[in-house]
């Protein structure tokens, strides 16, 4: 019962807040901030709960409320479970999405659309409850359309402006393009195994029945809905665009839900990936490159929102490394520092933006730091930690995740990921340094910042601190206990305790001189850079794939959709149509000028029907 | 005998309330006969309803008549439906009786004949007995057709209903003499024996017979090439007229063609089979050519009226080749097309009353502002008429063409979901008139009385009807219908 409390309650909510919203003319903020609030808080508490049942030894609960579908062998349980994994997904998704809802507040105050913010906003953590605790792919399935649906709604909520739609319906459309992915392999999975039952224990029961090609091939297309969902190469193109939306939002869709979807996702089915070690490659692959491409942005960008964008698609492409390389308790480790430190950061920007009066750009920032030291010193906190220095968060899981590439067959992987870390370690240290530290631009005589936006900072930095030390690995003295909780199907090599001491030295020196670089060009201020070499331009382009795309994808298509429209629909549909119905309707005409009026013709036709009806009786007998 | 009488006791009621009306229709005193009859159909219906679901089959006054009148299970839901079907006919008519000075008592009069006569016939065992009740229904009917003798077109369409009606009925004597000729007899249990004892090919002149009986039933209904009348009478005849011939009377004849078809010619189906199919597929394109080519709402209901019957034949056609179940679907159709037919007839009957107008779609040009609730329920009627999912139209067309598809008629159910599709063009029509343009004319107050009420009414339960099933638990649902007419049904075997 308390498992669909999980559900019901943030949905419930976001009905009762919409409701409240659209039928009554209460626009109390108190009011819907406490519904509002309240709703998470509750499922917070909750899933703590039951997570630490777990943590005690529990048994993993399962609920089925309903049957959804019942045809022939076609059945779908509406069915939640609680197991390990997805007790520690739920811990952090509620936890953090609970501090965001309550920056939210003060983000939001004064907005007109208050209260429809929050029924968004309580929509899409109830979403990914569905998401996280469905016990068969199909309420996955329907937790992840639901997500997805919810981030358009919220990335588009200041809809006044046309930019911000179109960015949601980038979103919405790049989400799509993975989901018909997901829901092609569902197809395949459920004619291979859908028979015996299909819930994700039943799957898992049977999956060794399947053909390899085929389960190479449900792999692959299962990742192509963690590509849409998770921003992977070449799906992540929504992902910068999504910052049009509040600031929360952005907070929520990096940290808490929607992009650790895909993570999840490829965890769920890791009894899966672990058949089929050529797709993890493949995983691995996309991963890195998606890490080192956004990383490499991000060194661009002066937008202070689109750099933690790139930085989680960055971060988002290690967790990758991680499960594509079987390890996939390393993957979810990162998944939940990372919640952590990216919450703080958005809620931290978001708290200058607002302080700022909505200005993002790094350029015309400086010296904030000695007014806002309590938004500050959490995000360098976090900045630590998500630069990988030890002994933060951040450390432990990408180290976790650097250990298992270095360890693997293909040590370029660790490699590169040194390199995304020196990156990672360089744009986060220069957009500190350009908003807090170098001089300011313009003279502030005081910037108010409400305790709603900087207190939820708070136990966000101390988790950014100390939230790693759960999955310490051995070599730290700690017994790798996340990974051993969740015990998936892990498959990746360990690396002995010498070499992952020189690892983690070294991973340390490449964020500190990732530092040192980013002091040098920054600390004093600098102005915003005007691209002079062909990369540095390509970088600041984007690699100009938002171009490739549209000159591929988006311009034929609408080539051919306006040749559908005009000669196809108009000429050849419309046209046949009109030929039958105008020929109808011209036979009607006829038909109807034997209805003169005159008796004798009528008796005539029903005479001469008689007739031929006898004609046709004298012929049948 | 006590017990016989009371089940004719409802057919009773009525003569004796039609006699009675024509005694008080020269009394000068202000007296609501409308509602006198209604009282008195309201009578009899509540009789009847006594009966409902109790399972019966006995012939009346045996000793007398002879097996020439039977009450059953199937004669029971038929009165109920004629019964029902006249007294929503008259009140909704409220309005527009009020509205016209020629409605005097024997109007009132020559309706409850006509019932009594569409009674009769549901009742009918011997093809004498159904001829004298066709005639009686069709006597009563011509003269309420041309009843408002100061309108040129209702002379006229009384004359021709009356010319063809006539020849019509004569081809049922030729057909009455040939099934004498042929059988020794014309009671129906006997022609069934004769059927049955003899080989197929020794049926010949049966068969003629039979054939010039239907010939007739069919003109009745409508169906082409023995249409040609539906659309002028339908258009000169007072709209209350109109309504009866269009709903009531067609159940009537339902009553009489299940009969014969179900429970007698059962076993010649193979030859009613290909006549059947032929006429069908000329009624169902006509029908639709007639309705598409029409400018005046009346006329264009008339002509869709004939498409309606072409429904009917489909699914007539299936039971010929032994899916006995599409008789459940024919009186079904019955139903909703009554519900949504009265429905829109009350519209118009409505808007006459009110504004004296000729109903031409032009007249409804922005009907949609100046009256958006009559409207709204002229929109659910057109729907239900086209068979629109969520209205009983559309379960009707469901049924019926299932019940094809059952029997291997898929090209006939074809045929009647294209020309429901071009249906869709002429109702939706209207609607697109309503809709679409603007009026001069402020918005209408709606006010509640017997007319409004009863449309609206039809048009709740156009809707429950389609979609009713489980929203509103303890309430009787389509289905329940379906299985009152099965019920019904058995007892003809």
């Amino acid at each position: 019962m308390s498992l669909a409390l999980l559900i019901l309650l943030p949905f419930g909510s976001s009905l009762l807040l919409g409701m409240l919203y659209l039928f009554t003319s209460l626009r109390s903020e108190r009011l819907y901030a406490l519904i509002g609030v309240g709703a998470p808080l509750l499922i917070s508490l909750i899933a703590l709960w039951l997570g630490y049942g777990q943590l005690q030894g529990a048994e993993s609960l399962h609920v089925s409320l309903f049957t959804w579908l019942s045809i022939d062998a076609l059945r779908i349980e509406f069915a939640l479970s609680f197991d390990h994994l997805s007790a520690v997904m739920m811990a952090f998704v509620s936890v953090i999405g609970t501090l965001i809802h309550l920056f939210a507040v003060g983000y939001m105050r004064g907005d007109a659309g208050f209260g429809k913010f929050f029924a968004y906003f309580n929509f899409f953590m109830g979403a990914m409850a569905l998401l996280v605790l469905a016990d068969n792919p199909i309420i996955l399935f329907i937790g992840w359309e639901l997500v997805g649906l919810a981030s358009y709604l919220l990335i588009g909520f200041y809809h006044r402006e046309s930019a911000n739609v179109t960015a949601a319906n980038k979103a919405f459309i790049a989400n799509r393009v993975g989901d018909f992915g997901f829901i092609m392999a569902l197809v395949l999975l459920f004619g291979a195994v859908g028979e015996g039952g299909f819930s994700f224990s039943a799957i898992e029961a049977q999956i060794y029945s399947v053909d390899h090609a085929l389960l190479s091939l449900i792999g692959v297309l299962l990742f192509v809905g963690a590509m849409g969902k998770s921003a992977q190469i070449p799906l992540y193109v929504w992902l910068p665009d999504a910052m049009a939306g509040p600031t929360p939002v952005s907070a929520l869709i990096h940290a808490a839900t929607m992009v650790t979807a895909g993570v999840y996702m490829v965890a769920r089915f890791d009894f899966l990936y672990v058949l089929i070690p050529a797709v993890g490659l493949f995983i691995a692959v996309i991963g890195i490159l998606s890490a080192l491409l956004s990383a490499l942005i991000a060194t661009m960008q002066s937008d202070i929102k689109k750099i933690l964008a790139y930085s989680t698609m960055s971060q988002l492409g290690y967790m990758f490394v991680a499960v594509g390389l079987g390890a996939y308790g390393a993957g979810i480790f990162h998944v939940f520092t990372h919640a952590f430190f990216k919450a703080l950061l958005f809620m931290g920007v978001g708290a200058v933006i607002i302080a700022l009066h909505h200005e993002q750009n790094i350029f015309k920032m400086g010296g904030l730091r000695r007014f806002m030291p309590l938004v500050f010193y959490p995000m360098l906190i976090a900045t630590l930690a998500l630069s990988g220095v030890a002994p933060f968060a951040g450390f432990f899981s990408k180290d976790a995740i650097l250990a298992a590439a270095v360890a693997s067959e293909y040590p370029l992987f660790g490699v590169l990921g040194l390199v995304v870390a020196f990156l990672t370690a360089y744009y986060m240290m220069r957009l500190l340094l350009l908003v807090f530290v170098a001089p300011a631009k313009h003279r502030h005589t005081s910037l108010h910042v409400s305790p709603y936006l900087s207190l939820p900072l708070l136990p966000l930095a101390l988790g950014s601190a100390v939230a790693g030390f759960w999955g310490m690995g051995g070599a730290y003295g700690g017994g790798d206990a996340l990974t051993h909780f969740l015990s998936l199907s892990d498959y990746a090599h360990h690396l002995t305790h010498k070499s992952e001491y020189l690892l983690a030295l070294l991973s340390n020196l490449i964020a500190f001189a990732g530092f040192a670089l980013a002091y040098r060009r920054f600390a004093s201020g600098a102005r915003e850079p005007q691209p002079t070499a062909l990369f540095e331009r390509w970088i600041l382009e984007r690699f100009y794939v938002d171009a490739l795309y549209h000159a591929l994808l988006v311009v034929p298509l609408r080539r051919i959709s306006l040749w559908c429209e005009r000669i196809v629909d108009d000429r050849f549909v419309d046209g046949t149509l009109g030929l039958f119905s105008g020929g109808y309707r011209t036979l009607a005409t006829h038909f109807s000028t034997l209805q003169n009026g005159n008796v004798r013709h009528y008796a005539l036709y029903f005479l001469s029907g008689v007739s031929l009806l006898s004609l046709l009786l004298l012929w049948r007998l | 005998m006590i017990y016989e009488l009371f089940l004719i006791l409802p057919m009773m009621l009525i003569v004796l309330g039609a006699l009675m009306l024509m005694l008080l229709s020269h009394r000068e005193a202000p007296l609501n006969r409308n509602m006198l009859s209604v009282l008195i159909l309201a009578l009899a219906f509540g009789l009847t309803l006594s009966r409902l679901g109790e399972a019966h089959s006995v012939f009346v006054f045996e000793a007398i008549f002879g097996r020439s009148f039977i009450v059953d299970s199937f004669s029971t839901l038929f009165d109920l439906m004629i019964l029902g079907g006249a007294m929503l006919t008259l009140l909704i008519n409220h309005d527009y009786f009020k509205s016209r000075h020629y409605f005097d008592g024997d109007f009132f009069a020559l309706v409850l004949f006509a019932v009594f006569g569409m009674m009769a016939l549901s009742h009918a065992h011997e093809l004498i007995s159904a001829f004298i009740s066709l005639e009686i229904a069709s006597l009563s009917i011509y003269a309420l057709v041309g009843y408002n003798s100061d309108n040129p077109k209702s002379r006229e369409a009384m004359m021709k209903y009356v010319v063809l009606g006539s020849l019509a009925g004569a081809l049922f004597m030729l057909g009455l003499a040939l099934i004498y000729g042929a059988t020794g007899s014309t009671e129906l249990g006997a022609i069934a024996a004769h059927i049955a004892a003899h080989p197929q090919d020794a049926h010949t002149m049966l068969i003629i017979g039979g054939f010039f009986v239907m010939v007739t039933l069919f003109f009745k209904i409508g169906a082409v090439p023995f249409h040609a009348w539906v659309v002028d009478v339908y258009h000169g005849a007072p709209l209350p007229v109109t309504m009866l011939m269009a709903s009531t009377f067609k159940i009537a004849l339902f009553a009489v063609i299940l009969r014969i078809y179900l429970g007698d010619f059962a076993a010649l189906g193979d030859f009613w089979s290909l006549p059947l199919q032929i006429l069908c597929v000329l009624t169902l394109i006509g029908g639709s050519f007639l309705a598409l080519s029409q400018s005046n709402i009346k006329r264009m209901l008339a002509g869709s009226s004939v498409v309606h019957a072409g429904y009917m034949l489909i699914a007539l056609n299936a039971i010929t080749l032994g899916n006995f179940n599409a008789s459940e679907s024919i009186l079904f159709y019955l139903m909703s097309y009554f519900i949504s037919s009265v429905g829109a007839f009350g519209i118009l009957s409505f808007l006459a009353a009110h504004e004296h107008k000729q109903l031409t779609f032009e007249d409804f040009k922005g009907f949609g502002y100046s009256h958006p609730y009559l409207a709204a329920m002229m929109s659910i009627f057109m729907l239900s008429l086209a068979g629109f999912p969520s209205t009983i139209g559309f379960l009707g067309k469901f049924y019926i063409f299932t019940g094809a598809i059952e029997a291997g008629q898929i090209a006939l159910a074809a045929l009647g979901i294209f020309v429901a599709f071009v249906s869709i063009f002429y109702y939706f029509r209207l609607i697109a008139t309503m809709y679409f343009y603007d009026t001069p004319k402020t918005e209408q107050h709606f006010g509640f009385d017997t007319t409004t009420v009863l449309i609206l009414l039809m048009a709740i339960l156009s809707i429950w009807g389609g979609i009713g099933t489980a929203l509103l638990p303890y309430l009787p649902t389509p289905d329940a219908l379906i299985e009152l007419s099965r019920h019904a049904i058995t007892s003809l075997d």
